[in-house]
C-alpha cells in the first residue's frame, strides 16, 4: 500500500514538473516533496559526481535514498537492462544492440578523457602511441628504454566491464593487445590509488580522476587536460552516460534533471569534468 | 526408557529438530545444486574444453580457467606449507614446551589469532607489505604470490594450531606422566610420544588448513594482482579461483562468462569436498 | 634423545612462536598505531551530530555510522536466522537422528563448514536473482539475502557448537532425567539445553563474530560503498569491512585512508571483544576446554 502510495507521488509529481515555473531556477525544491529508493551502479568515473549529487539531495530531502555502487560500465549497462538498478552509468555509449535490446534511454552529461597516468616520480612525461601500444603489448618492458628509472614496468588494467578500458583499448591502443602480465584493479579510484602507490606503474583512468597523487602522460606531445579534451585535441575521449530502461520516472527524472540544472553543470564541472548540457 | 503413548509436543519437537536437519541437508545440496546447475551450459559439449585451457579472453569466447586453478595451488600450497610447520611449534610450544605459566596464555592468544577479521591483514598488508616487497624484490609491483602467501600463512595457522593443541591434550594424561617418571625430556615426550601418536590429526590440520587457504578470497584479492596469468615467478600476480569469481561477478546473468564464474565455484565446491572426506578419514571422530 | 636434537626441536617451536606472534604484532600494530590517531566521533558521525545520528533524525554522510549499523544489522539478523535451525539440527544430531542418516547429516555440516564464504556469496548471488526474476523486481541483492548468505555460513558452527555442548552433559544426568520418567522432548528443553546454554551462547557469539568479519559472502549479495544506514530489509546496504576493503583500494587521499585504518581498528576491537566473550564464557563454564 505505501509502496503505491509513493509510486502516485511521484507520478503525479513527475506529470506536474515540466509546467511549474520554478522547477529550473531551484532543482532541489522539487526533492522535497519525493520519497523512495534510488538504485545507481555501473561506471566508476561518475562515482564522485554521483556521490556529490546524492549527497545535496538526500540533506534536502530526508525521504529519499541513493545507494552508489560501482562495477564497471557494463554491469551498469545490464543491470539498468535486467531491472535491478534504477539508472545504470557507463563511460562509454552503450552499443546498440544493448539499447535495443534493453529499450535503454540515454543520458549523456559529460565529456571525459581517458589519460594514461604514472607515479609522480617517474620522470617520464609523454609516450607515442606507437610507445603506449608497445607497453600494453609486452613487447617494451623496461622504463629505462623510456628515460625512466633501470625498472619493469608494471602495467595495471582493468576488467572487461569497464567502459574506460573498451575507450582506452580502440582509441589509444587501437584495438591492440593487453599483455597477460597486467595487474587488474576495480575502479576508476582503485587505478588512482594504485598509481600513486606504485612508482614503476603504468595505468590509464579518467582525465576527471587525475590529481597530484598521479600524473598523467601527454600523448602524441597532447597533455590531458579539460582544455585539451575540449577543443578535441585529446583524442582518447569519451561521454560519460547515465541510462534509464525506457524514459525516467519519478526519482531517477528528478535525479537526472538535477544533473542538468545549472548547479548540477557546476558540481560536474567542480569534479574535474566537462558538463554537457540536455 | 518406557515406551508411553506420544503427546503431541513429542511429535511436535521431534519433527521441528527433523525438520531443521533436513534443511541444514537441503542446503548443502542446494549450493552444488546451484553451481552445478548454473555452470551446465558450460559444461556440455565443446566449452567445456575451452574450460581446461589457459586463455581467459571472454570478449573472444574463450573461458579457460586453467591460470586461476594454478594461481590457487601457487597461493595456498605454499602458504599451507609455510604456516604448517610454524603451527606445529607453536602447539608444541603451546602444550609442552613453554614455562607454565605461559601455556594458559598463549592457547589464549592461539584462540584470539582465529577471531582476526581477515579484511585488517589485508588492509594492513596493502600498506605495510607491498611496498616492501616491492624494494626488496627490486621488480614488479609488490602485489605477488608472495605476498598473498604470507598473509594467508598467518591467517591460516591459528587454524592448525587449535586442531593441533586438542589433538596433543586427547593423548592420555597417564601415558605422559609415564613418560615424565621414566625421565623423558618434554622435548622426548614430544617426539616419541605426541608426534606418533597424533600423526592423523596433524595430517587432518593440514588439510583442514589448505581448505581454509584454497578458500579465502580476500588476501590474494587484495594482495595477489589478479593477473590472469599461469604463476610463474614467486613476486609476480597471481588470480585465484576465489578472486576470480569476486572480480568477474560485474557480467552479464546470461552470459557464458558468468556461467565460467560458476564452474569456478563448482571446482571449489568438489575440492573441498574431496578434503573433507580425507580429513574425516583421517580424524574419525568418536561422537560426530 | 641427542643433545642437539632436543635444541633444534625446542629451539624451532621457540622460534614458530615467536615468528607468528610477531607476524601478528606486525600487522595489528600498524593498525593500532595508525587508526589510534584518527579514532574520534568526526570518524563515525562525520559532521552529523552524534545524537541525531543514533535517534536517526539526521543521517551521516562522511562517517563510519552507516557502515557499522549495517554491520551490526546483519550480524543480529543472520544469527537469529540461523540460531534456530542450527540448535535444531544440533539437538536431532544428539538426539534423534541415527545410522546412515546421521553419518550423511554430519558429512554434509563439515563439508558446508569448509565450502569457501565466496562460493556461499555466489550461492545466494543466484538464489537472489532467482527471487528477483520470481517477484518481478521487488526483491535482488540486498541486506536480507546478504544476512541469509551469512546465516548459511555460520550455520555448521552453530551444530557443532550445539553438539559439543549435549555431549558434555554428563551421563548420570541422563539417566536421572529418564528416571524421573521425562519424555525425550521434555528431557531436551527442561533439561538438556538449559544446561547446554553456555556452550551454544558460545557458538552464536563465534558466529556473530564470522557475520562481522566476512566480506567475500556479502560482496555479492548487495553491499555497496554508498547506501546510507539500513533502511529496508530489501535494501542496499554498507558494512564496516566491506568499506575497509573498499577504503584499501580507492582512497580518494589521506583522510580517507586514516577513515580505513580507523575503521580497520573498530572492527578488530568489535572481533575481539566478540572473542574475548566467547573465551570467557568457555572459562566459566568449562574450566578444562582451552
Amino acid at each position: 500500500m505505501k509502496r503505491g502510495h509513493l509510486i502516485l507521488t511521484a507520478l503525479i509529481f513527475w506529470a506536474i514538473t515540466p509546467i511549474l515555473p520554478g522547477a529550473q531556477a531551484d532543482p532541489w525544491s522539487t526533492f522535497k516533496p519525493l520519497k523512495g529508493e534510488l538504485v545507481i551502479s555501473g561506471g566508476t568515473a561518475h562515482i564522485p559526481v554521483m556521490k556529490a549529487l546524492a549527497t545535496k539531495i538526500m540533506k534536502v530531502s530526508p525521504g529519499i535514498r541513493i545507494s552508489i555502487a560501482g562495477g564497471g560500465s557494463g554491469l551498469g549497462i545490464k543491470q539498468v537492462g535486467e531491472g535491478i538498478v534504477t539508472i545504470g552509468n557507463s563511460g562509454r555509449a552503450p552499443k546498440p544492440e544493448e539499447i535495443s535490446r534493453y529499450g535503454l534511454v540515454l543520458h549523456r552529461w559529460a565529456v571525459d578523457g581517458v589519460a594514461v597516468a604514472v607515479h609522480p616520480e617517474n620522470p617520464v612525461r609523454a609516450l607515442s602511441f606507437a610507445q603506449l601500444r608497445a607497453i600494453y603489448s609486452g613487447s617494451l618492458t623496461n622504463w629505462k628504454a623510456l628515460g625512466g628509472p633501470d625498472r619493469t614496468i608494471n602495467l595495471y588494467t582493468r576488467d572487461a566491464s569497464s567502459g574506460t578500458r573498451s575507450v582506452f583499448w580502440k582509441k589509444a591502443l587501437g584495438k591492440g593487445e593487453i599483455h597477460a602480465s597486467a595487474l587488474f584493479v576495480k575502479s576508476n579510484g582503485a587505478m588512482k590509488s594504485a598509481l600513486a602507490g606504485d612508482p614503476y606503474g603504468i595505468g590509464y583512468l579518467s582525465v576527471g580522476h587525475l590529481d597530484p597523487s598521479v600524473t598523467g602522460l601527454a600523448i602524441e606531445g597532447v597533455t590531458p587536460t579539460l582544455a585539451n579534451v575540449k577543443s578535441g585535441k585529446y583524442t582518447i575521449a569519451r561521454g560519460l552516460y547515465s541510462n534509464t530502461k525506457g524514459d525516467a520516472t519519478g526519482l531517477a527524472a528528478a535525479f537526472l534533471d538535477a544533473l542538468y540544472s545549472p548547479t548540477g553543470q557546476e558540481l560536474i564541472a567542480a569534479k574535474g569534468f566537462i558538463p554537457v548540457k540536455g | 526408557m518406557i515406551k508411553a503413548r506420544r503427546r503431541p509436543h513429542e511429535w511436535i519437537g521431534e519433527g521441528a529438530a527433523a525438520t531443521a536437519a533436513l534443511i541444514t541437508f537441503a542446503l548443502t545440496l542446494a549450493i552444488f545444486g546451484f553451481m552445478g546447475w548454473l555452470a551446465m551450459p558450460l559444461l556440455q559439449g565443446e566449452t567445456l574444453t575451452t574450460l581446461f585451457t589457459s586463455v581467459w579472453r571472454p570478449d573472444r569466447g574463450q573461458f579457460g580457467i586453467l591460470p586461476m586453478a594454478w594461481g590457487t595451488l601457487a597461493v595456498a600450497l605454499p602458504a599451507t606449507l609455510l604456516a604448517f610447520p610454524l603451527s606445529l611449534g607453536f602447539a608444541c610450544f603451546a602444550t609442552h614446551l613453554a614455562p607454565r605459566r605461559l601455556r594458559k596464555t598463549l592457547k589464549g592468544l592461539a584462540g584470539l589469532m582465529t577471531g582476526i577479521p581477515t579484511v585488517v591483514y589485508g588492509f594492513s598488508a596493502v600498506f605495510l607489505l607491498v611496498p616492501l616487497i616491492r624494494e626488496m624484490a627490486g621488480r614488479g609491483s609488490g602485489f605477488s604470490i608472495i605476498a598473498a602467501v604470507l598473509v594467508l600463512a598467518l591467517l591460516i595457522s591459528p587454524t592448525m594450531i587449535l586442531i593441533l593443541i586438542s589433538a596433543f591434550e586427547a593423548v592420555p594424561q597417564p601415558w605422559q606422566r609415564c613418560f615424565d617418571s621414566m625421565g623423558a625430556t618434554p622435548e622426548e615426550t614430544v617426539w616419541h610420544l605426541l608426534f606418533p601418536l597424533a600423526t592423523r590429526s596433524m595430517v587432518g590440520a593440514l588439510l583442514l588448513g589448505l581448505g581454509r587457504a584454497i578458500g579465502d578470497t580476500l588476501i590474494a584479492l587484495m594482495l595477489a594482482g589478479n593477473a590472469v596469468l599461469a604463476p610463474t615467478d614467486p613476486f609476480g600476480p597471481a588470480r585465484t579461483l576465489t578472486s576470480h569469481i569476486g572480480l568477474v561477478m560485474a557480467a552479464d546473468v546470461e552470459s557464458l562468462e558468468f556461467r565460467s564464474v560458476f564452474a569456478c565455484g563448482l571446482l571449489l565446491y568438489l575440492l573441498i569436498f574431496v578434503l573433507t572426506l580425507l580429513v574425516r578419514y583421517l580424524t574419525r571422530r568418536p561422537a560426530a | 634423545m641427542k643433545r642437539w636434537r632436543r635444541l633444534l626441536l625446542h629451539g624451532g617451536a621457540l622460534l614458530s612462536t615467536l615468528g607468528l606472534l610477531s607476524g601478528v604484532f606486525f600487522f595489528l600494530g600498524h593498525i593500532v598505531l595508525k587508526g589510534m590517531p584518527s579514532l574520534s566521533l568526526a570518524l563515525i558521525f562525520g559532521d552529523t551530530s552524534p545524537l541525531k545520528a543514533l535517534l536517526f533524525t539526521q543521517r551521516v554522510f562522511n562517517g563510519l555510522f552507516p557502515a557499522i549499523c549495517g554491520t551490526l544489522c546483519l550480524v543480529l539478523l543472520s544469527v537469529v536466522l540461523a540460531l534456530p535451525a542450527g540448535i535444531l539440527t544440533g539437538v536431532w544430531l544428539s538426539h534423534f537422528g541415527s545410522g546412515r542418516a546421521k553419518a550423511l547429516l554430519s558429512l554434509c555440516i563439515d563439508t558446508l563448514a569448509g565450502v569457501p564464504s565466496i562460493v556461499v556469496g555466489l550461492f545466494g548471488f543466484s538464489f537472489a536473482i532467482l527471487l528477483h526474476k520470481i517477484s518481478h523486481g521487488t526483491v535482488g541483492p540486498s541486506l536480507g539475502i546478504a544476512a541469509l548468505t551469512l546465516s548459511v555460513l555460520v550455520l555448521p558452527g552453530i551444530v557443532r557448537n550445539t553438539q559439543l555442548a549435549l555431549a558434555a552433559i554428563p551421563r548420570e544426568t541422563h539417566l536421572a532425567v529418564s528416571a524421573m520418567g521425562a519424555t525425550p522432548v521434555q528431557a531436551i528443553v527442561r533439561v538438556y539445553l538449559p544446561m547446554a546454554s553456555p556452550g551454544i551462547f558460545r557458538g552464536a557469539i563465534l558466529a556473530m563474530g564470522r557475520c562481522a568479519e566476512d566480506t567475500a559472502a556479502i560482496m555479492l549479495t548487495g553491499v555497496v560503498a554508498t547506501a546510507g544506514a539500513p533502511y529496508a530489509l530489501f535494501g542496499r546496504f554498507e558494512a564496516l569491512p566491506f568499506a575497509i576493503f573498499t577504503i584499501a583500494s580507492e582512497y580518494s587521499g589521506p583522510e580517507e585512508l586514516a577513515q580505513g585504518y580507523g575503521a580497520s581498528l573498530i572492527l578488530l576491537l568489535l572481533c575481539a571483544l566478540l572473542f574475548g566473550l566467547s573465551a570467557l564464557i568457555a572459562s566459566r563454564f568449562h574450566p578444562d576446554t582451552p
